[in-house]
Order: structure tokens, then C-alpha cells, then sequence
């Protein structure tokens, strides 16, 4: 897999206080990529740099092989949803999209934006003015002047903050659609939606990249499963004795069965079926299984 | 070509904003009020000195070419006492109806709080709310900046020419000896010279706005002016200026964080 951004030894400064420091990571061609942190762990101002809303200190950043903060140079090749950015109030919806369908060059303005709007359910606030909107409409129509075009990277910061359960839904549903075809870029709190949605991620913690890899790595999927014990006693020199397996304890008061084994030699399934079939065999009832870790008990663990 | 498209979008986007938003629409409604009621106070006072004039010399009491030349005298006085010596310039100016010349000045002075007023908030305005990050990723930094300028000079240059018609239709009715071939000229020459003079507030403003993040900031910094315009050949100075602000304006956009 190419990569669509590249991020080298990437630092930003405001005055004396260090927001990013020495941060590199890369997004593989395609890939939804998630950007975890803590409050102030330098997500946003990452995110702004890979836009080129802000120049970094230190380091480089390629996306689509230009500097973004090169004038012109990503024009029509981006899709931005900025955190903060209020949209101009005066505006009718449908005639700000179209003028910035327009600004991006795209041949039919007016039709680009009366489907990015379609997209995200708001096709009835055409004529609405901008500046009218509930937050979280004005949430889907930052949404959707970030997807007109059909840009090859889209950034999306915060993309479901501040909207209600259902409208969360439908964005997420729309970030789905876009896997595949366009490189995505999320920032979020949500652990369990980035978990949901990415397939590759950077775990950031006062300005430092603390971890970066695939979702699988970062959960363990590849390595570890959990299986909820109901009622017995668990066997667990015989699971540990189970080919493959590197390690099984109990924990949470003997009610979870956390089993490391290796990743390369034994498939999860595999592995999995058995430690599952030996327990049934001890007559140990179980309530579920799971693989790897939740991804929130890795960022919790890491920063 | 890109460029070029990109800032005549951006022209035409802020041109309709700004038709559609209230601020920009009362301020050049203020702004023709008060020349209108300049033009009918200094007017009404034009016409009651010419009034007293006319009675006199019906009267017998003064001669009509004297009186004439003396009023003549007196305006090159008052012209070379607050403006300039130049003798060529003193005879073209003192022709002019005075009302059309103390009116216009008044539009001079009046004018770079105009524009700073209407304009002061034209990068800022956007900075702050982060409204410019929706065209910073689809156009050049230095396009967002000149077509917003275009636009606002677009307004201004209309109101003034405007005024200056105004201006001049109202010098036309009240001043008999004003020949409509002077008119013509005079009323071009008066609006080259505020559009010229415009243009150069307007890069202040320009750059006053672009390395501000809060609007109301800008205003203040809007208040500075150009000295040296004084000193040197007004039109192109302040042509210069326009230009020198602008460029720093773009300079200062340009690696600047949004």
C-alpha cells in the first residue's frame, strides 16, 4: 500500500510551548486512519498542519507527495470537516456550497452540492441560511462541503462531537462509505467509533506520538482474546498447555480468561475454538468471548 | 488563468455577501446621507452668498466683474492659505465651485473612516471564527486576499463615484458659470483621485486585517495614516501605498497559522 500522507519528525511550537514534538507516522492509500489523545495531546493542531491551516516548526509532512501548505497545492484533492470552524452565517446553505464546489474547481457546482447535501440527509435546508442552523446540522453541512468532489484524502476532525445518537450514526455510516476509495483521516475522543471505523492509528500524549500502528496491533486482535467465565473452575495449566499459547491468567476475580498467544504461529480462530472446547469439555460455562483488548483500555494503558 | 478565476470568485462570492449582509449596505447609505447633507448645508450657504452678490450688483452698489474677481481672489487666498502654492494648480482650483471643492474635502476626510468601517473585519472576520479554513484548502492564500480587496474596492469605488456625481450635479445647479464640459472633467478627475485615494486605505486595511485575529483589533489599527502622502505625488504614492500594504498583507497571510 503507497502512502497517501507522510509524517516526518513533525514538530509545532506556539511561543515557548511545545503543541506537536517530533511526531511521524504514515497513512497507507485508502486507509481510515484514527488520531487519539487526551485533551491537548496535539491532535488538532496534527490534524491542522496536515490541512496546512498551520506552518509546522520542525519536520515535513507530504500529502499526495506536496506540502499542503504549498498555495494551491491540494486544491480539489482535499475534503476538510474543521473542528471549530463556524460557517459564514449569512450564507444560504445551498448557495455557500455551491460557491465553495466553485472555489474548488469542480465542473458542476450546483449539482456537487445539492448531493453532498442528499448525502447528509439535509437536502431541505438549501435556502436555509447558514447561520440559522442547529449545531448539529451545521455539522453535517461542514460534513458535506468536505465530501464534494469526492476528494482522494478527507480529514475529519471531531466528525460526530456534539450530535445526537442517530446523527452520529449516519456520519459514521458515511465515513464507512468512504473506505476504500478515498484515504480518511479521523480525530476523535470517541475510542470506541475509531475502533470501529479505522483500520490504522496514531496514539498521541502531550505532543508525542506514544504509539502508531494497525488497529490489530493496537488491540491485540492478532494476539490476545478474552472469554468471559460464567460459572467453574478454569484449567489453566491445560489452556496455557494449548499449542500456541504464550500465556493465560485470570483476572477481575477469576471471571475473565485473558489468553496472549502468537500471533504468527497459530490462527485466532484456531486457538480460540480450542481454548473454547476445552473449557465446555471442564463443564465451565462461559458468557463471551472477545478478541483483544478494547481499544480504550490501550489508550488508557498508554498515556 | 487559475489564479485569475480563483480571485474572480472570490470578488464575486464577497461582492454578494457583502450586498446581502446589512453592515456594508447602511454604511454607504450613511455615507450618501452625509454627503447629501453636506452638499445641502454648504449649498444653501454657496446660494445665499451668490443671492447677496446678485442684490448687490442689481443695486448698483458693486460692479459684476469686480465683484467676481474679488471673489475669485478670495478663493486662491483661502486655497493658498490651506492647500497649495502652485499657481497653476490655485487657477484650476479656484475655479472649480466652491462648494463642489469643500464638499469633496469633506468626503476626503470622512472617507478613510468609511472604508475602515466597512472593511475592517474582511481577513480578520474570518480568522477568528475559522471560517477561512473552508476556502484556505480550496484556494491560494494570496486569491483570498486580493479578491477580498477587489471586492471591497468594487463597494468603495461605487460610493464615491457616486458622491462625486452627486457632488457635481449639485455645483451644476448652483453655479450657473459651471459649463457641463467642465463638469465632465472635473467630476472624472475627482474620482479618479478618491478611488485612487481609496485604494490606498484600503491596503492599510487590508494588512490591518491580516495579521489580526480579532476583528475589533483591526478597526483600531485601522486609524493609522499614511503621512508621507503629503510630501509626494498623491496619486501615485497612494497607489504605492494600496500596493504596499497589499503585499504586506500577502506576506504576512501567507506564513501565517489560521
Amino acid at each position: 500500500m503507497s502512502a497517501a500522507i507522510e509524517i516526518k519528525g513533525l514538530s509545532k511550537r506556539f511561543g515557548h510551548k511545545v503543541a506537536v514534538n517530533d511526531v511521524t507516522f504514515t497513512v497507507g492509500e485508502g486507509e481510515c486512519y484514527g488520531l487519539i489523545g487526551p485533551n491537548g495531546a496535539g491532535k488538532t493542531t496534527t490534524f491542522s498542519m496536515m490541512c496546512g491551516f498551520l506552518f509546522p516548526t520542525a519536520g515535513s509532512i507530504r500529502v499526495l507527495g506536496v506540502d499542503p501548505t504549498q498555495p494551491g497545492a491540494l486544491k480539489g484533492k482535499v475534503g476538510v470537516l474543521p473542528q471549530d470552524a463556524v460557517l459564514p452565517a449569512a450564507w444560504p446553505v445551498g448557495a455557500l456550497l455551491t460557491y465553495l464546489a466553485r472555489l474548488s474547481g469542480l465542473p458542476e457546482p450546483e449539482r456537487e452540492a445539492r448531493e453532498a447535501l442528499e448525502r447528509v440527509a439535509l437536502p431541505e435546508t438549501w435556502a436555509v441560511p447558514a447561520g440559522a442552523m442547529s449545531h448539529g446540522m451545521a455539522k453535517r453541512v461542514a460534513m458535506a462541503q468536505a465530501l464534494m468532489g469526492k476528494p482522494p484524502v478527507v480529514f475529519l476532525d471531531e466528525p460526530t462531537a456534539g450530535l445526537d445518537p442517530k446523527i452520529a450514526a449516519a456520519v459514521r455510516q458515511l465515513i464507512r462509505e468512504l473506505k476504500g476509495h478515498s484515504t480518511v483521516v479521523v480525530s476523535s475522543h470517541n475510542l470506541q467509533e475509531l475502533e470501529e471505523l479505522c483500520d490504522s492509528t496514531a496514539i498521541l500524549d502531550k505532543g508525542k506520538l506514544v504509539k502508531a500502528g494497525t488497529m490489530s496491533e493496537m488491540t491485540g486482535q492478532l494476539a490476545e482474546f478474552r472469554v468471559q467465565i460464567a460459572r467453574g473452575p478454569v484449567p489453566l495449566d491445560e489452556v496455557k498447555a494449548l499449542s500456541g499459547c504464550r500465556t493465560a491468567t485470570l483476572e477481575n476475580k477469576d471471571t475473565i480468561l485473558v489468553v496472549h498467544f502468537d500471533g504468527q504461529a497459530v490462527q485466532p480462530e484456531d486457538i480460540i475454538t480450542r481454548t473454547v472446547g476445552l473449557l465446555v469439555q471442564r463443564q465451565v460455562l462461559i458468557l463471551s468471548v472477545s478478541r483483544g483488548k478494547r481499544l480504550e483500555e490501550k489508550v488508557l494503558q498508554l498515556t | 488563468m487559475d489564479d485569475i478565476r480563483e480571485i474572480k470568485e472570490i470578488w464575486r462570492g464577497e461582492i454578494g455577501r457583502a450586498l446581502k449582509g446589512g453592515r456594508v449596505i447602511v454604511l454607504l447609505i450613511l455615507f450618501l446621507l452625509f454627503t447629501a447633507l453636506a452638499l445641502t448645508i454648504v449649498g444653501s450657504i454657496n446660494h445665499q452668498l451668490n443671492s447677496q452678490v446678485d442684490q448687490a450688483v442689481a443695486a448698483g452698489q458693486v460692479d459684476a466683474a469686480a465683484a467676481a474677481a474679488q471673489a475669485v481672489e478670495g478663493r486662491k487666498k483661502f486655497l493658498s492659505t490651506f492647500f497649495t502654492d502652485d499657481d497653476a494648480l490655485l487657477d484650476w482650483l479656484s475655479a472649480m465651485p466652491l462648494v463642489l471643492f469643500v464638499v469633496f474635502k469633506l468626503t476626503m476626510v470622512f472617507a478613510p473612516l468609511f472604508i475602515a468601517l466597512m472593511s475592517f473585519d474582511q481577513i480578520s472576520g474570518e480568522i477568528g471564527p475559522k471560517s477561512i479554513r473552508y476556502l484556505v484548502v480550496r484556494v491560494k492564500r494570496s486569491s483570498i486576499l486580493i479578491g477580498k480587496f477587489l471586492a471591497q474596492a468594487t463597494l468603495a469605488s461605487g460610493l464615491l463615484v457616486l458622491c462625486t456625481v452627486m457632488m457635481v450635479a449639485v455645483a451644476k445647479v448652483l453655479n450657473a458659470d459651471f459649463t457641463a464640459g467642465s463638469a465632465v472633467v472635473v467630476g472624472l478627475k475627482l474620482c479618479v483621485v478618491l478611488v485612487v485615494f481609496a485604494l490606498a486605505y484600503l491596503g492599510l486595511s487590508s494588512l490591518c486585517s491580516a495579521v489580526t485575529r480579532q476583528s475589533g483589533v483591526s478597526l483600531v489599527l485601522n486609524v493609522m495614516h499614511p503621512e508621507p502622502a503629503r510630501f509626494l505625488s498623491a496619486g501615485m504614492v497612494h497607489l504605492g501605498f494600496a500596493l504596499f500594504f497589499l503585499g504586506l498583507a500577502h506576506l504576512a497571510l501567507r506564513r501565517r497559522d489560521l
